[in-house]
Parts: structure tokens; C-alpha cells; sequence
């Protein structure tokens, strides 16, 4: 919280007194704000939790082991989910084969790879915990649009 | 960005990882198709690990940072995120069953003058205690007996046109920061507009929430308190008379003339013969809940019926109490408001995230 002057007490009205908490609050939330949108995803992630004037967004993409997803057909996913300020982490399931490829495709993203083996639910809560919106969209590696150079596949681990 | 489905489930959750799991496996296992419905969880600040939880299940999860804001404040979040041309509210401590969503759906689409409706509490609750059991079947037969006249629109599971529900302010989230009485306030607003609200008998829920004897008292009094304080007694009891603290209150009226009448075999009755005053007391309480002591044999027997009658007594004298208190208060002290900061923030019109509360409801 930020103290509030006690100096402030001339203005004796509570509308007078609320802008100027209020006033006394603004400006540094300006000056968070624009210091969060500078950097990319994986510096602002490390950044601790402040105020806000809109919600962090972020997009999960979650992919299943053996689940077959061409670059393009990630990086195009991810556009129509908006091309704004979003942290994107993309969850597999063992290293995909292709992961240089799907890494250059997205490259702000942040890619998790847990162990082979692991379960879509355990994908997705381990996404989460690693995800730092306060908006978080969940969508399933199998549910994104298909392109046209999707008849190159590639093969997870 | 995704197309819009039919259906948006809304589900608020604060620090609820004991029954979480459980209300979203509930929902998923709807007989609703999974591209019907879009699943969203609003965490409401919870230290439990519950967003983690729910993006096991959900589609989008919310997680609103600070202090707890309250489940109207919650559902209205999810609102504004919802693709949606129905909202369908659902508790985190409840299960839906396999029909519930789709029941509400198609009676929404069937009856196009209908604008929202409410699901009853089976007569299961999953928490085998004698309280839990008891808070549950309360609520059943409140809903049973009063279902088709129900403007409750929130607890546990209820569903509403998005447009309706924007056009209407949502819920108050600036006087109920607490899970307590939120949807039978907005359900009267929408009746107050010309809405209409509806509960179904055909549409049920179970009670997932473990009660304790003191859990419940905290929940009548709160309830009791706000009904007097905030809502007004009289005019609430019209829309919503399903609500748990009615089917208590009901009584409160015939109870006064069995304390006259004790009061007045006092005079007459000697001294030593206590027993036989309480013995009044007692037969005069449950004649007149013979209804609600009916159903609960029926429900679940009659030693269940004994058992639970004395809980049902000390329920009685709490909303009673509960009432009165809230009466006063609302002469003494006023409407229920947040803290001052709060106020603050909402009165120079702060743009923040988490946003401030909005007094639009009101």
C-alpha cells in the first residue's frame, strides 16, 4: 500500500481526500506499467507481482506426447488469439522433435518440456504455475486451426 | 480469436481444493457436448493452489490478486470474459448432475420469454455429517416446496441470458464481498424490471460443502443479518421464498404465541414443574415445523427427524435473532458498504486490475 500524507488533511472532503490517494497512487503505477510492457516474456515473468491498470494475458498451448503440430500451424494458433501483449507458454510432453523449428516459429514464447509420460492435466497445471497472467487461456495443441503447410508433420518424442 | 459457444460456465472458487476437483469433473461430465460450453474459473485470491487446480479442467482461469472479493464480484469477472449467449453460474462446492446444463439450456431456448433459472438441491448431500445433511435437505425443501417462484439467480447453480444479465448491472459486488444472499438480490432486481426467473424441480444439484454445527450458525446469522439489513425482509420473502432462511423464519410468528403461552402457564403451574413447560416448548415447536419434520422422516427417517430437530430449534432462534439484528442495524448503522479505501478508489474512478468494485448493481 502506499501511505497517504497526513498533510493531505486540508482537504476535508472524502471526494478531495480519495483523488489525492488517488493521485499519490497513479503515477507509479504508470511507470510499472510501462516498465512491464518493455521487456520480453520471460523478463517480465520474473518480475514480482505489482499494480496494473490491465490484466497480464497469457495463452497456454498444450501439447500431448505423440501430438503432431507443424510450426506454422502453432505460430498461426497463437495469432488468432490475438497478436497483443500476451505471454505465451507452450507446454510438451518430452522434447518434440521439431522443437528448434516450433521455437523460431514462436520465439517469445516460453517452452516447458516435462518428462514423456506426462499426463494433459499434469501438463496443464504445471503450465499454470509457470504462467504469470492473471488472464490464462487453456487450448489443447489438438484444437488449433489447421494451415496449409500442414501435411509436413512432425512427430513429438 | 475462438468462436463463441451456446453456453459459458462460470465457476468462482476461493481456497476451495477440497470440492474443486470434484465441480469441474461434474461439469465435463455434462451430457452437453465439451464444444457447447466454454468452462471458466474466476479465483478469487486464493493461497490454496486453486487456479493450478483448475487449468486442469478449465478453459480460461481468472486469478484476481489481493484481498478476497467476494463471489458476486468473482462471477461478474468471469462475465465479462464469457463468449457465451448463456451464463451459467456454478458454485465450487457443488456437483451439477450429467442433465443440469443441457436441462437449463433447452428450457432457455424453449421458452424465449423466460430470462433465467435456478437448480434445486437433491435431497444427497455428499458429507455424511448430520449437519451437512441437514443445511442440504433444508434448502431441498425450501426449493421443492416454493419451485416455479424462485428469483435466486446464483446459489448453487443458476443460468441467465448474457444480455440480460449485462443490461441488468450484474451482480452487486460493491455490498456482498460474502457468499450470502448475492443472487437472491439481483434475481429480485431482474423481477423488479419485468424479468422472469424461474426455479426448476427437474434441475438439480448435490451439496458437495461439509457443514459444521458452528459453520452453520455462522451462515444463518449472516444470512438472517443481511435479509433485515440489506434486503428487506418483506419484499424478499415475496420474490425468494424458497430461501433457507424463510423455511426458518416462517415459524417465528406462531413460535411467539407458544412463548405467550408458556409465559401464561407459568402464572398458573407451579414452580418445580419446569419440565413440563419445556415439554410445551418442545411439542409446541415441533407442531408447528410439522412440515419441514415430515419431510426430513420421510427424506431420512424418523430417528433422523428426532435428531435433527433440536438443530433445527437452535437454527429457529439464531435467524430470529439474526433478523432482529439486522433490523437494528440497518436503523442504526445503515446498508452494508466496503471499507473506505475501497470507497475511494471507486469514487475517483481508479482504473486498476483487479478493477475496483462497481456500484452499478445497485
Amino acid at each position: 500500500m502506499v501511505p497517504v500524507s497526513i498533510d493531505d488533511s486540508t482537504n476535508s472532503d472524502r471526494g478531495s481526500q480519495a483523488r489525492a490517494f488517488a493521485d499519490t497512487i497513479v503515477p507509479e503505477e504508470r511507470g510499472v506499467e510501462n516498465r512491464d510492457l518493455r521487456g520480453p516474456a520471460s523478463e517480465r515473468m520474473r518480475q514480482p507481482a505489482m499494480r496494473r491498470r490491465t490484466p497480464r494475458i497469457s495463452l497456454i498451448v498444450v501439447l500431448p506426447e505423440n501430438h503432431v503440430v507443424s510450426p506454422d500451424r502453432l505460430a498461426q494458433g497463437l495469432r488468432s488469439h490475438g497478436n497483443g501483449d500476451i505471454d505465451v507458454v507452450v507446454a510438451c510432453a518430452g522434447q518434440p522433435a521439431n522443437l528448434s523449428a516450433l521455437q523460431r516459429s514462436v520465439g517469445d514464447a516460453q517452452f516447458l518440456l516435462a518428462p514423456a509420460g506426462t499426463s494433459i492435466e499434469d501438463l496443464r497445471e504445471l503450465a499454470m504455475r509457470q504462467a504469470p497472467g492473471d488472464i490464462v487461456t487453456l487450448l489443447s495443441g489438438a484444437l488449433l486451426p489447421a494451415t496449409a503447410t500442414d501435411a509436413e508433420l512432425f512427430m513429438t518424442s | 480469436m475462438p468462436s463463441p459457444r451456446p453456453l459459458s460456465v462460470i465457476v468462482p472458487v476461493r481456497n476451495g481444493k477440497a470440492t474443486l476437483s470434484r465441480a469441474l469433473t461434474a461439469i465435463l461430465a455434462s451430457e452437453l457436448p465439451r464444444d457447447d460450453y466454454e468452462l471458466i474459473v474466476v479465483d478469487d485470491a486464493s493461497s490454496d493452489g486453486s487456479p493450478e487446480l483448475a487449468a486442469r479442467y478449465a478453459d480460461t482461469v481468472v486469478r484476481l490478486t489481493g484481498r478476497r472479493a467476494g463471489p458476486a464480484y468473482a462471477r461478474n469477472r468471469g462475465a465479462e470474459l464469457a463468449l457465451g449467449e448463456v451464463l451459467v453460474f456454478v458454485d465450487a462446492d457443488v456437483m451439477v448432475r450429467p442433465e443440469t446444463l443441457a436441462g437449463m439450456l433447452k428450457l432457455l431456448s424453449d421458452h424465449a420469454g423466460l430470462d433465467a433459472t435456478s437448480a434445486c438441491h437433491d435431497q444427497t448431500a455428499v458429507a455424511q455429517n448430520l449437519a451437512s445433511q441437514y443445511w442440504n435437505l433444508l434448502h431441498h425443501f425450501g426449493e421443492q416446496t416454493r419451485a416455479g417462484t424462485s428469483g435466486n439467480v446464483a446459489s448453487p447453480c443458476a443460468a441467465i441470458r448474457r444480455r440480460v444479465f449485462l443490461a441488468a448491472g450484474m451482480y452487486d459486488e460493491w455490498r456482498f464481498e460474502r457468499a450470502a444472499l448475492e443472487g437472491i438480490e439481483f434475481g429480485r432486481r431482474l423481477e423488479d424490471s419485468g424479468r422472469k426467473v424461474r426455479s426448476s424441480r427437474d434441475l438439480e444439484i448435490s451439496a458437495l460443502k461439509q457443514w459444521t454445527v458452528r459453520s452453520l450458525c455462522g451462515e444463518v446469522w449472516d444470512r438472517s443479518v443481511l435479509l433485515t439489513r440489506s434486503l428487506g425482509y418483506q419484499r424478499t420473502r415475496v420474490a425468494v421464498p424458497s430461501e433457507a432462511v424463510f423455511t426458518l423464519s416462517r415459524v417465528v410468528a406462531p413460535a411467539f404465541a407458544v412463548l405467550c403461552v408458556v409465559a401464561f402457564s407459568a402464572a398458573v403451574l407451579p414452580p418445580a414443574n419446569g419440565p413440563v413447560k419445556l415439554a410445551i416448548v418442545l411439542v409446541g415447536s415441533i407442531v408447528l415445523n410439522f412440515p419441514a419434520h415430515r419431510f426430513f422422516a420421510k427424506a431420512r427417517g424418523i430417528p433422523f427427524a428426532i435428531a435433527v430437530a433440536p438443530l433445527h430449534l437452535l437454527m429457529q432462534a439464531i435467524s430470529g435473532l439474526g433478523l432482529c439484528a439486522g433490523w437494528v442495524m440497518r436503523d442504526a448503522v445503515g446498508d452494508r458498504e466496503p471499507d473506505a479505501a475501497t470507497q475511494a478508489y471507486a469514487e475517483v474512478g481508479l482504473e486498476t486490475w483487479p478493477p475496483v468494485p462497481r456500484t452499478s448493481g445497485r
